[in-house]
């Protein structure tokens, strides 16, 4: 019998000694959380759209959408003094993709679920930050230092191959001295173009990414898949790695991202190993920040829970808003209106739109949190913040509680399991969203525990509970020629008094820009309106 | 009468049946007086448990009728197993189990049942075709011989040359050599032969592997060994604290590291406090750590002083130092002053909390943390943590950190001086020496660049003076700083060095 499993025999004898008896573990419990696909449905449908209405309101701006565009629409136009504002969230609870949700052991992420800490030249996104006492205050060189509490904490990151974890997120054990070669001509590559501003001046990688140099820009004609190889980069393991962050970052293949979203991803924020930055975490993930903003937003009952908007007259100024919940039904009257929901949502309702359906395209993520009687370990390196497996489509866990004090020393935790179901084009994502939507919660809930299982032989004894999140759009995909191709340019495109703002019309499914698109659309809604100088718009933002 | 070969074996095995089974009561008695302190208390339990035990496991041995000698190699090697291994569980017991009381109990039983059922077996064995007279002369002669050796071997031999753990593992041995002689002696008594003697074997070799390897377990398990009695033991939520007392002499520990020696704690604790009180008038302090009050003891000299908030992580320490009269009598109830504020919490939270929520800041700030032995302490040396201490600090304030030794640890001290330089708190290392502790490192700080300390305030002092004031701050030439990065909340490269430092020591030192 070898070393793991005698290990493994002993630890399962001890399992049957505890659990022998009366006291048999209950079978977790298991259920979905996060956005109902049946709203969805409705409003594919348009089964919503006809009946009396109840009440009409008059407001100066209505935002469609609580995720981080609209919360962050209504945080800037409180900061602009501006009161009248309605916020309209189809979901009964606010956050969009960054979502919280809470089991008894924690409260966890359903979706995003990070910041890093913005480079330098983002003075707004700093504001916010300062606002919501992330920022406690600056140093003697005016740099932010942040409250710890927000800082994900070391360690941060392992993986697990091969029986083991370890630390990191590239698979050097066993590499060639080839690839341990190509691993450094990779970061000697990405050095290279670290911090680097085109000849236009501006940074080649930017936040948010409208501002980035023309200089690269011709690299998201093509995929990173492409680009690596075109550079000689091989390596499986650097490619692995690389496979790994576009998952992680975009829902997309290296074969999926176009080069210049790969890069902007290495890049954006100054290389990992010089930016000196942070990752900003929370239990509940970004859904910290989304409530944060609301709270200051201060919208009170203007901000409208489980309401679908269900008709846009962009010309009038607008929306037919239907309540499932008491199925009443409101007419709005904005003088602006900022659609910081998805685009392809208004897409549906609108009689014509100038972007063809199917031009942006989303990738299904699956996300469930796990409470577990025990914090997993596994042989090798110490349990992190993210851990990651080599095989299979998922992305591994984020430990929703590892940043908590040590006077809160409580067994157990909670895991966030990240799973994007990548495709290779419309039809491909449509099986996956089937697929997604279609099966039952005993089958997701069996999926994850085997995940988990893999990495974790006998977690499944451990846990107690499995909240289950289907996101069938989850985040706009960078594909080649999205970013500053003619598609995304006409999504963004106001059309009359509507404003499209979420991340998606950004280009890149980022808290950074849903952040700025919606604060943006604010400001301009604000200019609009004659509450703001025409020029505040480039002061602020830029 | 001639003895067949058969006989003298088992004879042989009486005595060593015996004394290793001394020995293993010996060991649990000197183990459970080591680690739970109280030892007239735990060597009656002991001895009362495994003679009940014994007595327990002869009157079963009625029960077993027929294989004699198969049940007793069986027997025999149970006894190997679990005396062999007894002071190695127990060890790791103390480290990882709340309690080490039923392990420990559960192994005398364990024990002192087979050592009880084995007697009577042996005299059954012996017996067959002699007298009962002569049976049990010769039996229960052999058996007190072997108690007497074993009480000799014990304190003259086993403990002070192989210590606890090896010695339970020779004796392991010795018992599973005796089942495998027995099994081959006694082969054609055995109805699977070939299985005992395998077993045997099995359990000869994992023993001498033990044996082996003994050296490492052993160092491993050092670190709960105390060098004087252990008079108070405690397992909180958090950590282990364990006090010593020899003679005058109290020492603490927290998870098997010294904290403090009260004969020579004073020279720690003054080094630590004064220098950053030099030419200062406080009238608040902080004190993050330090829950045995010591720290509070030496800033209570500060008639100034209107309040003194103190952050400890365990409540458990600072209820033992607040209670427990032969602490208190070290730390001159400090923690009961009614200036003190004792706040039981994570520093860094509190500290976060606090920084949010008043403008109101120390004059001085005494940081006495554990060493950064893992990543929750490490936490509490990042640049992170020093820049919310910069924030809790008036502009004119002064903190001190315990940096762990220059000497012993010259990268997790060096690292601590650039990590504070860093979160732009002025660093000025100094080091002081503790005999018990060794050269021991601190850092002075403040928001505002202050000149070096040169004239100490008008308080009772037994160690520190103005001529020695300067003086603590010159490193020698091969203590210069190393080329270290600083402590980031996100990297806890201080964790790394600090591991790194201590796999360098030749010998173990240092608060650990």
């Amino acid at each position: 019998m070898n070393r793991r499993g005698f290990l493994g025999g002993a630890a399962g004898t001890v399992a049957a000694a505890a659990t022998c008896g009366p006291g048999q573990p209950a079978p977790p419990a298991v259920e979905f959380v996060g956005p109902e696909p049946e709203r969805g449905h409705h409003l594919r449908e348009g089964t919503w759209r006809e009946g009396p209405v109840h009440e009409t309101i008059h407001t100066d701006v209505a935002i469609v959408g609580a995720g981080v565009a609209g919360s962050a629409a209504a945080w800037r136009l409180r900061r602009a003094g501006l009161a009248d504002v309605h916020l309209f969230e189809l979901e009964d609870d606010v956050g969009g993709t960054a979502r919280g949700g809470e089991l008894p052991r924690s409260r966890h992420p359903l979706g995003a679920h990070y910041l890093p800490t913005p480079p330098p030249g983002c003075p707004a996104l700093e504001r916010l930050l300062a606002d919501l006492g992330i920022i406690l205050g600056r140093d003697r060189h005016g740099r932010p230092e942040y409250a710890p509490s927000a800082i994900a904490a070391a360690p941060l990151e392992r993986h697990f191959g091969r029986g083991r974890w370890y630390e990191g997120l590239y698979p050097a054990a066993g590499e060639t001295a080839d690839e341990a070669a190509q691993w450094t001509r990779w970061h000697d590559h990405l050095r290279h173009l670290d911090g680097r501003r085109g000849s236009d001046g501006r940074p080649l990688f930017a936040i948010p990414v409208s501002r980035s140099s023309a200089e690269l820009r011709h690299l998201d004609a093509v995929s990173f898949a492409d680009y690596l190889d075109d550079l000689g980069f091989t390596s499986a393991r650097l490619r692995w790695a690389v496979d790994y962050a576009c998952r992680d970052d975009y829902g997309c293949t290296l074969a999926q991202t176009s080069a210049f979203a790969g890069l902007h991803h290495f890049l954006a924020r100054g290389l990992e190993e010089t930016r000196g930055g942070f990752l900003l975490t929370w239990p509940e993930g970004n859904a910290r920040l989304v409530r944060g903003m609301l709270d200051r937003a201060g919208l009170g009952d203007r901000l409208h829970r489980g309401a679908a908007v269900v008709a846009v007259d962009p010309a009038a100024g607008e929306l037919l808003v239907h309540r499932p919940g008491d199925g009443r039904r409101l007419r709005v009257h904005a003088r602006a209106i900022l659609w910081a929901a998805p685009r392809f949502v208004l897409t549906r309702l609108l009689a014509a739109d100038p972007l063809a359906p199917g031009a942006l395209t989303y990738a299904p993520w699956l996300v469930a949190s796990v409470e577990v009687r025990t914090a997993p370990r596994g042989l090798g390196a110490r349990l992190a913040w993210d851990n990651v497996p080599l095989a299979g489509p998922s992305l591994g866990y984020v430990v929703a509680t590892h940043g908590e004090p040590a006077d809160a020393r409580r067994p157990g935790a909670v895991l966030t399991y990240y799973e994007p179901l990548c495709g290779d084009g419309p039809a491909e994502l449509a099986v996956q969203r089937r697929r997604l939507l279609s099966a039952d919660l005993s089958r997701w809930s069996d999926h994850v525990v085997a995940a988990l299982s893999a990495m974790h032989p006998g977690i499944a004894g451990e846990i107690t509970s499995v909240s289950i999140t289907r996101w069938g759009h989850a985040m706009i995909r960078p594909v080649p020629g999205l970013l500053f191709g003619p598609a995304l340019a006409r999504a963004r495109a106001p059309i009359d008094r509507v404003r499209p703002c979420a991340a998606d019309v950004a280009g890149l499914p980022l808290f950074e820009e849903a952040f700025y698109q919606g604060s943006s659309a604010a400001l301009a809604a604000l200019v609009d309106l004659g509450r703001a100088a025409p020029d505040a718009l480039a002061d602020e933002l830029l | 009468m001639s003895a067949a070969p058969g006989t003298r074996l088992l004879l042989a095995s009486v005595l060593v049946v015996a004394t290793c089974g001394l020995v293993y009561e010996l060991i649990a008695a000197t183990m459970a007086s080591y680690l739970l302190g109280d030892s007239v208390t735990q060597w009656s339990l002991v001895i009362g448990v495994y003679l009940s035990a014994m007595g327990l496991g002869s009157w079963l041995s009625k029960f077993v009728v027929k294989d004699l000698h198969a049940r007793f190699i069986a027997v025999q090697l149970v006894i190997a197993v679990v005396g062999g291994l007894s002071a190695v569980a127990l060890f790791y017991g103390y480290a990882y189990l709340a309690s080490v009381r039923p392990l420990l109990f559960s192994i005398l039983v364990i024990v002192g049942t087979m050592v009880g059922l084995e007697i009577p077996l042996l005299m059954r064995i012996v017996g067959e075709g002699q007298e009962l007279k002569d049976t049990v002369a010769r039996v229960l002669a052999f058996d007190y011989v072997g108690a007497l050796l074993a009480s000799l071997l014990f304190p003259l031999a086993l403990l002070p040359h192989l210590g606890l753990v090896r010695a339970s593992l020779l004796c392991g041995l010795f018992n599973a050599v005796v089942a495998l002689a027995c099994a081959r002696v006694f082969r054609e008594h055995l109805a699977r032969p070939r299985a005992a003697l395998t077993q045997a074997l099995l359990v000869c070799a994992a023993l001498a592997a033990g044996l082996l390897f003994g050296g490492r377990l052993e160092r491993l398990a050092e670190r709960e060994l105390y060098d004087a009695p252990v008079i108070f033991s405690e397992k909180t939520a958090y950590q282990r604290l364990t006090i010593t007392r020899s003679g005058e002499d109290i020492r603490l520990y927290i998870d098997g590291n010294l904290q403090f020696a009260s004969s020579d704690e004073h020279r720690y604790h003054e080094a630590l406090v004064h220098p950053a009180l030099a030419g200062a008038a406080p009238r608040r302090a902080l004190v993050l750590g330090g829950g045995d009050g010591l720290a509070v003891r030496e800033l209570l000299k500060y008639p100034g002083l209107e309040r003194i908030d103190l952050v400890d992580l365990d409540p458990g320490m600072t209820r033992l130092f607040g209670r427990d009269p032969l602490l208190v009598r070290i730390n001159r109830a400090s923690l009961t002053d009614p200036r003190v504020h004792v706040h039981n919490a994570d520093a860094m939270r509190w500290l976060e909390e606090h920084v949010r929520s008043t403008s109101e800041s120390y004059d001085v700030a005494v940081v006495d943390l554990p060493d950064p032995n893992n990543f929750s302490l490490g936490k509490l040396y990042t640049a992170s943590f020093y820049r919310l201490l910069r924030r809790a600090l008036a502009p004119s304030g002064v903190g001190v950190i315990q940096a762990t030794s220059p000497y012993l640890a010259p990268r997790s001290f060096w690292c601590v001086v650039k990590t504070l330089a860093a979160a732009e708190l002025h660093p000025r290392p100094y080091h002081a020496h503790v005999p018990s502790f060794g050269d021991w490192g601190f850092v002075l700080v403040s928001p505002a660049p202050r000149p070096e300390p040169t004239r100490l305030a008008d308080v009772p002092l037994r160690f520190l003076d103005d001529a020695l004031l300067p003086t603590l701050f010159v490193f020698p030439r091969d203590q210069q700083p190393p080329d270290v990065d600083y402590n980031r909340l996100n990297d806890q490269l201080l964790v790394h060095y600090y591991e790194e430092d201590l796999r360098a020591l030749p010998g173990r030192g240092g608060r650990g």
